[in-house]
This record gives C-alpha cells, sequence and structure tokens, in this order.
C-alpha cells in the first residue's frame, strides 16, 4: 500500500514537472531567431501572403494561446507539421525513435555484460593490481565524451582492422545480418562509455555485500567461494547495481544526440540537430518533448524500482 | 554571546586544519590537484597576454602561432618541428593544443562560478525558507533536469546562436539544478542545527543567517560537486563544439579540432589524437580530484552525479 501511495505521489509531481518541460521547450524553441512563415514561403513571398500564412498557422496570435494550442494538440498526439519535410511531426519521430532506442537498449546490453562481470572480480579482488587496472580503467572511460568513443571504435574497427561499416543504418526487418554489422559498432562504442559507472557500482556494492555476517556464514556452511559470490552476494548487490543501470540507459539516451552524428544513425538525436539546423521549430520542440519524456520516464522506473525493493526510500520522504 | 562565535570560529580552524591534512593524504585528490595546476600553466604561459599597451605575460610555450596556417605543410606527421603534427590546414596542432587548454578552463571555470552563484542561492533559499518557495524552486530545476544536459545545452546554444560566451551560458544553466539540489540538501541539513536556531533566537536577519551560519556549512559538498561538474562542463563543451555547435573557428578548442580533424582521421590520426589526449588529462585531473574531495568531505556519498 505504501508502495502504491508513493507511486501516486511520484507520478502526480512528474505530471508538473512535464508541464513546467512542456512550458521550456515551448519557451526556449520560440526565442529562435527567424520568422516561420518567411521560412516556408521563401524570401520572395510578399507581405499579404506572409499575414496569410501566419494566420492559417495560428502565428498571430498571442504566444500563451499558441503555447495552449501546442500543449493540447501534444496531449492528442499532434505536434504539428514539419517546416523542412511538410510532413507531420509525429510520424517523422515514430519513425526515427525506434532507431535511437534500439542504439541505446543495444548499448545498455553492451554495458551490462562488460561491467558485471569486471565489477565483481574487482571486488573480489579488491586492493589488488587486477583491481587497481579495472578501477584505472573505468575512471578513463568516465573521462572521455561519448563522440570520442565512436571516433575510437571507428579508427580502430573500421579503418585500421577493417571489416565493419563506419556510418549508417539497416533496418532490422529488412536485412538483420547487415542491421547487426551496422549496429555492433555504435553500441559497442557507446556500451564502453557507460561502462564505467555500472562498474564502480558493481564493485562498491559487491564489497558491501561481501563484508556482511551473512556470507561468512555461508562460508561456513562449506559452500565453495563461487557460490558464495554469485550465488549469495551478486544477487544482493544486484539492487543498486540495476537502478544504476536504469539511469545509465537514460544517459544513454541522451548520449545518443552525439553518437548519432558521429555514425550517421538516423535516429531522433540526428533530427534534433537536422531541426536545429533548418529552424524547424515544430519539429525541434517534438523531438525535445520526446526525448526528455524518455529520459524523465526510465529514471521514473529506476526511482520506482528502487523504492519496490528498498522500503526506507518510500518512508525517507522526498529526499 | 561572543564566546559562543568564538568557540564556533575556533571549531571552524580545527575541522579546516583537519580538512587539509586528509586532503593532502588522499592520492586521487594530490594528482587531480597536480594535474589542474600544470592545465593552468600550460593555459597562462601557452601565450603572450597583452592588455592595453602592457604585456603582462611576457614569454609564450607555443613554438608557433596557432592560427598561422601553411598550405604547403597540411597534415604532416608529428616531427621535432611539429611535435604533434600540423592539421589540414598546415597548422601547429602542438600550439593549438596548448591555447585549447585556455579556452577549456576558461569555459569550465566561468560556467560552474555562474552556476555556483544561481544554484546556491537557488538552493539555499530554498533549503531555508522551505514551503511553497521550496517547492516552486525545486519543481522548476526538476524540468531542467529532466532534459539530458547535451540537449538542453545544444538547444539553448542553437537559439542564441553559437559562440564562446553562448556556451557558457547554456552550461551554466545546465548545470545550475545539480547544484541547486546538493546546496539545498546542505541547507536542509544545517536548518535544524542549534547554532541556527540560536541566530534565530537572538533575533538575527535571514541575510544575516544564511550568509554567516547556513553558507560555510554547505562549502564541503558543493565544492565536490563543483569540481565533478567542472569535468562535465569539459566534456559537454567538447561535444557541443564536435557538433558545430560550439566555440566557433579558428578559436582553437579541443572539441572543435576533432570536429575539424575528424575527416582526415583515416590518414592523419594526429589531428585527433591529441586533441582528444589533452581532453581526457583535463577531465581526469577534475574526475580525481573530485572524487578525493568526496573521500574527504562526504564520506556518505550523498551528492548527485
Amino acid at each position: 500500500m505504501a508502495f502504491i501511495s508513493y507511486l501516486l505521489k511520484r507520478l502526480a509531481f512528474m505530471a508538473i514537472t512535464l508541464l513546467l518541460v512542456t512550458l521550456i521547450a515551448f519557451g526556449l524553441t520560440n526565442i529562435l531567431p527567424g520568422n516561420v512563415a518567411l521560412l516556408i514561403l521563401g524570401p520572395n513571398a510578399t507581405e499579404e501572403s506572409i499575414a496569410a500564412l501566419e494566420a492559417q498557422l495560428g502565428l498571430d496570435q498571442p504566444l500563451y494561446l499558441q503555447y495552449i494550442d501546442w500543449v493540447v494538440g501534444l496531449i492528442q498526439g499532434d505536434m504539428g507539421t514539419s517546416l523542412r519535410y511538410g510532413t507531420p511531426v509525429s510520424e517523422l519521430i515514430a519513425i526515427r525513435l525506434p532507431r535511437s532506442l534500439l542504439l541505446a537498449i543495444s548499448a545498455t546490453i553492451v554495458s551490462v555484460t562488460l561491467s558485471i562481470p569486471l565489477g565483481v572480480i574487482a571486488a573480489v579482488r579488491k586492493n589488488t593490481p587486477t583491481d587497481l587496472t579495472a578501477s584505472m580503467l573505468a575512471f578513463v572511460g568516465l573521462s572521455l565524451p561519448i563522440f570520442l568513443w565512436g571516433l575510437v571504435f571507428i579508427y580502430v574497427f573500421a579503418l585500421t582492422l577493417g571489416g565493419f561499416p563506419t556510418r549508417g543504418y539497416v533496418s532490422p526487418f529488412e536485412d538483420p545480418i547487415a542491421a547487426i554489422h551496422h549496429l555492433i559498432l555504435p553500441a559497442s562504442a557507446m556500451g564502453v562509455a557507460l561502462t564505467a559507472y555500472i562498474m564502480r557500482m558493481t564493485r562498491s556494492s559487491m564489497i558491501d555485500e561481501l563484508s556482511e555476517d551473512y556470507v561468512e556464514f555461508a562460508r561456513s556452511k562449506g559452500l565453495s567461494e563461487r557460490a558464495v559470490v554469485l550465488r549469495h552476494a551478486l544477487k544482493n548487490a544486484a539492487i543498486p547495481v540495476i537502478t544504476v543501470i536504469a539511469f545509465q540507459f537514460s544517459y544513454a539516451f541522451g548520449g545518443v544526440v552525439v553518437l548519432e552524428e558521429v555514425f550517421s544513425w538516423p535516429g531522433i538525436g540526428r533530427l534534433t540537430l537536422t531541426a536545429i539546423e533548418n529552424r524547424d521549430i515544430p519539429l525541434l520542440q517534438g523531438c525535445i518533448i520526446v526525448i526528455a519524456l524518455i529520459y524523465m520516464l526510465s529514471n521514473f522506473l529506476a526511482d520506482a524500482f528502487y523504492a519496490y525493493v528498498d522500503p526506507r526510500i518510500r518512508y525517507g520522504g522526498e529526499e | 554571546m561572543s564566546t559562543s562565535r568564538f568557540t564556533l570560529t575556533e571549531e571552524r580552524k580545527a575541522h579546516y586544519g583537519r580538512f587539509i591534512r586528509q586532503f593532502r593524504r588522499n592520492q586521487k585528490a594530490m594528482i587531480g590537484l597536480v594535474i589542474i595546476v600544470a592545465l593552468f600553466f600550460v593555459a597562462i604561459f601557452a601565450q603572450k597576454i597583452t592588455i592595453f599597451d602592457m604585456t603582462i605575460q611576457p614569454f609564450s610555450l607555443t613554438p608557433h602561432e596557432p592560427e598561422a596556417t601553411n598550405i604547403q605543410n597540411r597534415e604532416e606527421s608529428p616531427s621535432l618541428q611539429h611535435l604533434m603534427g600540423t592539421d589540414d590546414l598546415g597548422r601547429d596542432i602542438f600550439s593549438r593544443v596548448l591555447v585549447g587548454a585556455r579556452i577549456s578552463l576558461y569555459v569550465g571555470f566561468t560556467s560552474i562560478s555562474a552556476a555556483m552563484v544561481m544554484g546556491t542561492t537557488i538552493g539555499v533559499v530554498a533549503g531555508y525558507y522551505q514551503g511553497l518557495i521550496d517547492e516552486g524552486l525545486m519543481r522548476a530545476m526538476d524540468a531542467m533536469m529532466s532534459f539530458p544536459p547535451i540537449l538542453l545545452a545544444l538547444t539553448i546554444v542553437a537559439v542564441l546562436e553559437p559562440s564562446l560566451n553562448n556556451v557558457i551560458i547554456a552550461l551554466a544553466l545546465v548545470y545550475t539544478p545539480f547544484i541547486a539540489r546538493v546546496a539545498r540538501s546542505a541547507a536542509l541539513s544545517v536548518r535544524n542545527e542549534s547554532f541556527v536556531e540560536a541566530a534565530v533566537a537572538r533575533g538575527e536577519s535571514d541575510t544575516y543567517i544564511i550568509f554567516r551560519e547556513v553558507l560555510p556549512n554547505c562549502v564541503g559538498p558543493l565544492l565536490v560537486q563543483a569540481s565533478i561538474n567542472i569535468a562535465f562542463t569539459m566534456l559537454l563543451e567538447a561535444s557541443l563544439s564536435f557538433l558545430g555547435l560550439g566555440v566557433q573557428p579558428p578559436t582553437p578548442s579541443w572539441g572543435l579540432m576533432i570536429n575539424q580533424g575528424w575527416a582526415f582521421m583515416g590518414d592523419a590520426p594526429w589531428l585527433v589524437f591529441f586533441p582528444a589526449l589533452a581532453i581526457a588529462i583535463a577531465v581526469i585531473g577534475f574526475n580525481l580530484l573530485g572524487d578525493g574531495l568526496r573521500d574527504v568531505l562526504d564520506p556518505k556519498g550523498e551528492i548527485i552525479e
């Protein structure tokens, strides 16, 4: 019961936050210089035609009415029409969003398979050269921007060793093999970039668990060290780690904006950059809202999961 | 009354001494500090600094003019003449990397200083007054944190036109909520301490209490947060410049150098390698300092990343 009411409270907070998010997105994009009607009609447009189009688009309305119109549209799933493509923004996003999700999810999978074994090994061999090396590598990993990981992977695996395409996307429904082939480099680059955090978290929470009494008890029962580590300690250490993984997914989703540019991956990140380049305000607003919504949702799920498994959070109030 | 204040300062002095000793013993913090001092050295002495007619800093570490192009010598591999090679316009990469330290530190420190002023004000006001003010301010901060930092930063820069100063404005805005959160929780935790209650009972003004009693007790966690966030602003500046939405050419920002060198990476990897190395060293320096400071100041781990 306490969990349900915690969840409802958090959802209510999220609704308020979301409203503020739309306000920020709308406010910011409306400062963008450039007359929308002029952008559509081109430099030879007459004053009358500009005025007519502005009336048709509702741009002659006061800003707060435009905002209300936009939010009402958003709720109905209507994000307006892109100035650059002339098609509904929602359609453009619907095509590109799954590609970005594919990239972010694959990256998260790569980083989990790398970081959890590394973290466990580092924790078990705490303060040995192995641990020190792993921790130092993680530190370097944290200190490189995601786009640089992309360039490193392109340089090493595509340009030097060969065998991987440097750019582009292939739909998994058309050609699954080529799709995976194109996905491997960007997903690994981002996966490695995310590895550091999850590895550090796994390491520190494993160290905590391994010092608990029940671990000593399991050892004294005569269980093998392997069973103690994997079956007992890791299971309990998983809680904070899973939370970090969920946060890392949202981080990955933010990272796609830059990484998609490196690999020419036609997802929502590149769509955002195209919208900025073309001063395509409706498209930019749509992209911002959708990215922020997914970012918020994955953070929310991480919080909710954490509260579910660790009841202390719920009673700790808002902090 | 005066005695109570006296003991308080004595206590703070002892606290400060303990901090210095622990800091000196912390390897991470010391290595980070050494890297940062070295970066400052490079940034200050990279080029002559002339203000009006006075040459404040008379000599220059850069062997070549960082913006001088020489098409005959383009994409030369590293040599004694050009330690890090030359770029696609024949500019000396070593000189540009050195001047890049200036840009990177300038962006990092100005944006985080601005974020510290705004974030600390918002956070301390929210934590001290609580109630509706707190709710309103913190919901606004939550909304700003609901955007991935890179997305918010690049939208702000795009709206204001890409330039060095607008990058700083964008980064300051993006990191304000992170600082505000830390300042608020620090202010909340000292709000109910006896020395604050004593000050309220003495009838001191809110401004006095906030500046003399609450703020000094928030310095620790804020310092940790600022150090970690400087590392983040450097990464973000590099990413923005890499996307062409940051510092504009010909200013030698590390991210911009990678943006311009990326196309030649296959034949001339040094165009990307050296600026990338510079970014990594700078960010590692601030991350190490932040990590070390956290070990010393925040052993319970209350700081958010």
